[in-house]
């Protein structure tokens, strides 16, 4: 995916002029909606994004709520472009407000030509370019509950952007068509009352007119259901978890999906559960995945060097939040990183892999399930609150690519060929092959001791080295078939970006930025982060005069792992961070590179 | 023996006259009088002394983490139900650091047998006080845990029985019931074994002279959770150690986890997982997306 340079002139409406004046065309719109918890700003975030996707626009809606389920303020955005898009626009256009907090945080960043729709029931606001509407008392009255406000809010919003009223109406069907008939009857009236209100109201109709796209066949998803979504196309099919934010929809999903693939799908006691079953399953013979966020990471760290140690096979979403401790558990962070590079007591392989996007997360998620199973390792699926929550226009998920590797997993009538089954057996690649109980005629022993070949307790000096050297080698023999980095803008730029995660979204927005300013960049987004890609990091650096990492933590744990694998080219690393809990926009970015070190 | 040649089991690093060897020789035999394979046959161990029990017979040993052997045995067991799966550790192990799985497993009610070799200390790590351990014993000042009681309050048809090394038959006979029990999918068999440490704690004698068979009582009733509740209570503020089985389901029906979520369908290990013969199947989940 690339970021064009914006686009300058006009751009053709999709509806005729506005009532007080020529509508203002927009391109590339951002909506901020904001309210208590149990207000609904998900809902209007949702119904949003589902018409700017009808309208073929590429959608990016990130919701910053905050842990609990009712109460507190709670804020999203949703944001539709003709261009393809993976973050927060730099300004927002219009503020949809169900309390004042929403425009008091909105506020400093609406755009000079900005609106602000707000529910006028509790409160008034005194801003020149906004219009209150009693949302709640509108539809309390005929609907019974004021729940109903925020899709007469959605009404509202659609006369503001001149939406096609049958469209409009469409996607309220769509989203509420499986609920109850009811729940539809009554969401379809409150879109009226707030569609009349809206008509009525003086430099409301028509304001702006939103662009349409060509971005038909995008389907619109969440990392979060890539992740679950490539688990069982890869063949996953036992995965264990324990709810926590932002991992939690993992296994939701799984839950929906699992069970018609005879799979199983159990919500453990805790963390330390859900690693150690699917420890069992996967020796038993089934491929498994958990996903978790940072607290959770921390309890299974002791199951995933077992793994490792044993030799068992297993994936482990990492959903990241800001931390430590329970930290700020909506929020988004990259900040696991330098724990999961040095992950555990005592010392053993893995492979951390980050996608970058919905369609990037299905196809990697694929592959490590391949890539623990063909090296019987712990892989580290690596994704951050924003890659995981936010939901995207994604180009449709490929399954001509998807194959499952199992490796050097014997089938009954290999195993019946063997003269003698070493469940440890040291071979040219590291790797031993493995049959999984219940095989006919042959059993083994599978333990976290160190041992010998059989799996029997050693601990005998040249087998600990033996031993050490075949798990530890696996990171140098494996290194041509993890996920390779992949580059974005001119090979001879002498400015270098490196980026993991959701970050290569505003990363590639940040390029489109410099280069209408005329500065080249070249973008390098790690797929693998762990072990380090030198063999791609390395020879970019040296085309470079220097690379910025753009990274959402406090210490630029990236940088860091790349400075200590790669202290020759120390001094070509930059730096480039946030971490207030906010993703990166472009402008952050620039600003970033402007005053890094 | 022909075919191919596995791990062979290793000399029990046991001390001699371990109750941990009766044990070994009780699983030995109840799989054997079962017509267990040794292929089909998964030991789970736990960490202790009695957690390296796998290494001393021929079957599928794995080796699990400090008191998580429970959740791995219901991974193996959930991945493949037609795999006979026992757990097997210490007291420490099981209700100490397992303590939480410990009460799940009860809850969760999969298929597999927890067998728990109990000699109120840790042996291993040379006689420290275990949450088994009497009043006193290395200085403890807390009430010993009582596996059997919290056994009993959860509310699950779980299969619960206790047993003694020094009546090997009458373990054997309980194995074999728990065993069949797993077998038929019919859930959790919990069993644990008064296994003295014939090192650090020799309660031998001391037992033998406090072991009540529960059979033998009036008002034995193992369908009864209520009343074998209150026999076995009665006999622990008497100072006796209750031993038999403990509760058996009334109504024996497929209450296993596995046939729960499964039913008759062979679960993730038995399914064909390559991509091709899903790919309608996976069509049909991604087109399903907005």
């Amino acid at each position: 995916m690339t970021v064009p340079a914006a686009r300058i002139g006009p751009v053709p409406s999709e509806s005729g002029p506005a009532t007080g004046g020529p509508a203002r065309e927009l391109a590339d719109v951002s909506v901020m909606i904001g309210g208590q918890g149990g207000d609904g700003t998900l809902t209007v975030t949702d119904l949003l994004a589902r018409y700017f996707r009808k309208r073929g626009l590429y959608v990016y809606a990130s919701r910053n709520v905050l842990s609990r389920i009712r109460g507190g303020h709670a804020d999203a955005s949703v944001r539709g472009s003709r261009d393809p898009i993976s973050a927060v626009k730099h300004q927002v256009d219009v503020i949809v407000a169900f309390d004042a907090q929403a425009i008091e945080i909105g506020q400093h960043e609406l755009a000079p030509h900005g609106f602000v729709l707000y529910d006028s029931t509790t409160f008034r606001s005194d801003l020149p370019n906004s219009a209150g509407f009693p949302f709640a008392t509108l539809v309390g009255g005929p609907l019974g509950q004021p729940i109903f406000k925020n899709t007469a809010a959605y009404g509202a919003l659609s006369v503001l952007f001149g939406f096609d009223p049958a469209m409009t109406k469409a996607v309220i069907e769509e989203r509420f068509r499986r609920r109850s008939p009811e729940a539809l009857e009554k969401n379809l009236k409150a879109l009226e009352i707030g569609r009349k209100a809206a008509l009525e109201a003086p430099g409301v109709p028509n304001r702006f007119a939103v662009v349409s796209g060509d971005a038909h066949d995008a389907i619109l998803t969440t990392g979060n259901q890539a992740v679950a979504l490539g688990f069982v196309v890869g063949g996953g099919r036992f995965f264990a978890g324990y709810p926590i934010t932002p991992a939690t929809e993992v296994m939701e999903y799984l839950q929906r999906y699992l069970p018609a693939f005879n799979g199983v799908v159990r919500q453990a006691e805790d963390e330390l559960a859900a690693i150690n079953m699917i420890i069992g399953a996967s020796y038993a013979g089934a491929r498994v995945m958990t996903s978790t966020s940072g607290p959770g990471l921390s309890l299974m760290t002791e199951g995933i060097g077992h793994a490792a140690t044993a030799e068992i096979p297993i994936v482990v979403a990492d959903c990241q939040r800001v931390g430590p401790s329970t930290g700020q558990p909506t929020r988004h962070e990259q900040s696991d990183l330098s724990h999961l590079a040095n992950l555990g007591h005592g010392e053993y392989p893995r492979f951390i892999l980050a996608p970058a996007d919905p369609h990037d997360a299905f196809e990697v998620t694929i592959e490590s399930l391949n890539l623990a199973e063909r090296w019987r390792l712990p892989v580290i699926l690596l994704l951050d609150q924003a890659l995981s929550q936010n939901t995207t226009t994604s180009a449709r998920f490929d399954l001509s690519k998807a194959h499952v590797d199992r490796g050097k997993r014997l089938n009954p009538e290999a195993a019946a060929a063997l003269a003698q089954y070493k469940v440890y057996e040291f071979t040219s690649d590291g790797v031993s092959p493995f049959a999984p109980p219940g095989t006919p005629g042959l059993w083994s022993e599978i333990t976290g001791n160190e041992h010998d070949e059989w799996g029997h307790v050693s601990v005998n000096p040249t087998n600990r080295i033996k031993m050490m050297d075949k798990r530890m080698e696996k990171m140098v023999r494996a290194r041509d078939e993890l996920p390779a980095s992949r580059f974005f803008g001119p090979a001879d730029a002498k400015i270098g970006l490196i980026g993991f995660g959701s970050t290569s979204g505003p990363i590639l927005e940040a390029q489109a930025v410099l280069a209408a300013r005329g500065i080249p960049t070249r973008y390098l987004q790690a797929r693998t982060l762990y072990p380090v890609p030198t063999h791609e990091i390395g020879p970019f650096l040296d085309r470079v005069d220097r690379a910025y990492v753009v990274e959402n933590n406090y210490t630029g744990q990236f940088a860091r792992l790349l400075r200590e694998t790669m202290p020759e080219r120390h001094a070509k690393i930059r730096s480039v961070r946030r971490y207030d809990g906010y993703t990166f926009r472009a402008v952050d970015i620039v600003a970033g590179m402007e005053s890094a070190v | 023996m022909t075919g191919t040649l596995s791990a062979k089991p290793v000399p029990p690093i046991w001390c001699p006259g371990c109750g941990d060897f009766s044990v070994l020789a009780a699983v030995k035999k109840a799989a054997s009088n079962l017509k267990i394979a040794p292929h089909d046959l998964v030991l789970v161990g736990g960490i202790g002394c009695s957690g390296s029990i796998h290494n001393f017979l021929e079957v599928n040993g794995i080796h699990a983490l400090h008191g998580r052997l429970l959740a791995q045995a219901v991974g193996v067991k959930l991945a493949n139900p037609a795999l006979t799966v026992v757990a097997a550790g210490g007291d420490g192990d099981g209700y100490a650091i397992g303590m939480g799985h410990f009460i799940h497993a009860f809850k969760k009610n999969a298929s597999i047998l927890y067998l728990v070799m109990n000699n109120e200390t840790y042996g291993l790590t040379k006689g420290q006080a275990s949450p088994t351990s009497q009043l006193g014993f290395e200085g403890n000042v807390e009430p010993p845990f009582h596996s059997i009681l919290t056994a009993l309050s959860i509310p699950a048809p779980n299969f619960i029985a206790r047993t003694f090394s020094g009546d090997p038959k009458s373990m054997i006979a309980i194995l074999e019931e728990a065993l069949r029990f797993n077998r038929e999918g019919r859930g959790f068999a919990f069993v644990e074994d008064l296994s003295p440490c014939v090192t650090y704690n020799d309660t031998y004698k001391v037992w033998r002279e406090k072991i009540i068979d529960v059979t033998t009582l009036t008002g034995y009733d193992p369908t009864d959770r209520k009343a074998m509740f209150r026999i076995c209570l009665e006999q622990v503020e008497a100072g006796r150690l209750p031993v038999g089985v403990m509760h058996r389901p009334k109504e024996l029906a497929q209450d296993g986890l596995e046939v729960k979520l499964l039913g008759d369908r062979p679960g993730p290990v038995r399914t064909d997982i390559r991509v091709e013969p899903n790919l309608a199947a996976y069509q049909k989940l991604l087109a399903g997306m907005a």
